[in-house]
């Protein structure tokens, strides 16, 4: 993998974790664990670990939806 | 002892001649072009996560965040020249897109009961 993807996807990481760590609104905090998540996956792809991908690709999401039901537009 | 090495080379032959998506041939590096195609695809990636970071409505982040996920599934698919991989490729764009159609339908309230 070409150092210049490792660079780009080890910013998009930490601007993702900032952005969920400093984000007030509930659904921000959610986009910034998305990027997390979503930057993370390359670099798995990248060392081989191909099923480990895909167990993450359901499972994020799935992880999403569940974090979203505590943070509907009423309850917060 | 040099026989059981030797079934197992061979059992190893006939699963590697074996077409399936478990059984594709070793990984090749990709080249150059793909690496190429990899690289402009983390560009979009990095320019939508700047939009959405830079973006102040959040229903107007979700597509930013839906173009990331694109370049992201991008990449996964461009990286390893594996069935498996874009197996994984395709996982995520469909995750990643159910996530974001979730984040916008409970943010605009949802179904109604």
């Amino acid at each position: 993998m070409n150092i210049l993807l490792f660079l780009i996807f080890f910013v998009i990481i930490l601007a993702g974790g900032i952005y969920a760590g400093f984000a007030r609104d509930p659904y921000a905090k959610l986009i910034g664990i998305g990027l997390i998540g979503g930057g993370v996956m390359p670099l798995i792809i990248a060392r081989g670990y191909v099923d480990v991908a895909t167990a993450l690709a359901v499972i994020i999401p799935l992880s999403t939806i569940f974090v979203l039901q505590l943070c509907r537009k009423g309850a917060v | 002892m040099e026989a059981s090495q030797m079934i197992m080379e061979e059992l190893g032959d006939i699963m590697n001649s074996i077409s399936g998506p478990f059984s594709s041939p070793p990984i090749n590096p990709p080249g150059e072009s793909a690496e190429l195609a990899a690289i402009i695809c983390a560009i979009i990636a990095l320019y939508a996560v700047i939009r959405v970071i830079l973006e102040p409505d959040i229903m107007r982040k979700l597509p930013f965040l839906n173009v990331f996920s694109f370049g992201v599934a991008g990449i996964m698919a461009l990286l390893i020249p594996h069935p498996l991989g874009i197996i994984a490729a395709a996982a995520y764009f469909i995750g990643s897109t159910f996530e974001s159609n979730a984040i916008a339908s409970t943010f605009a309230g949802g179904v109604e009961e």
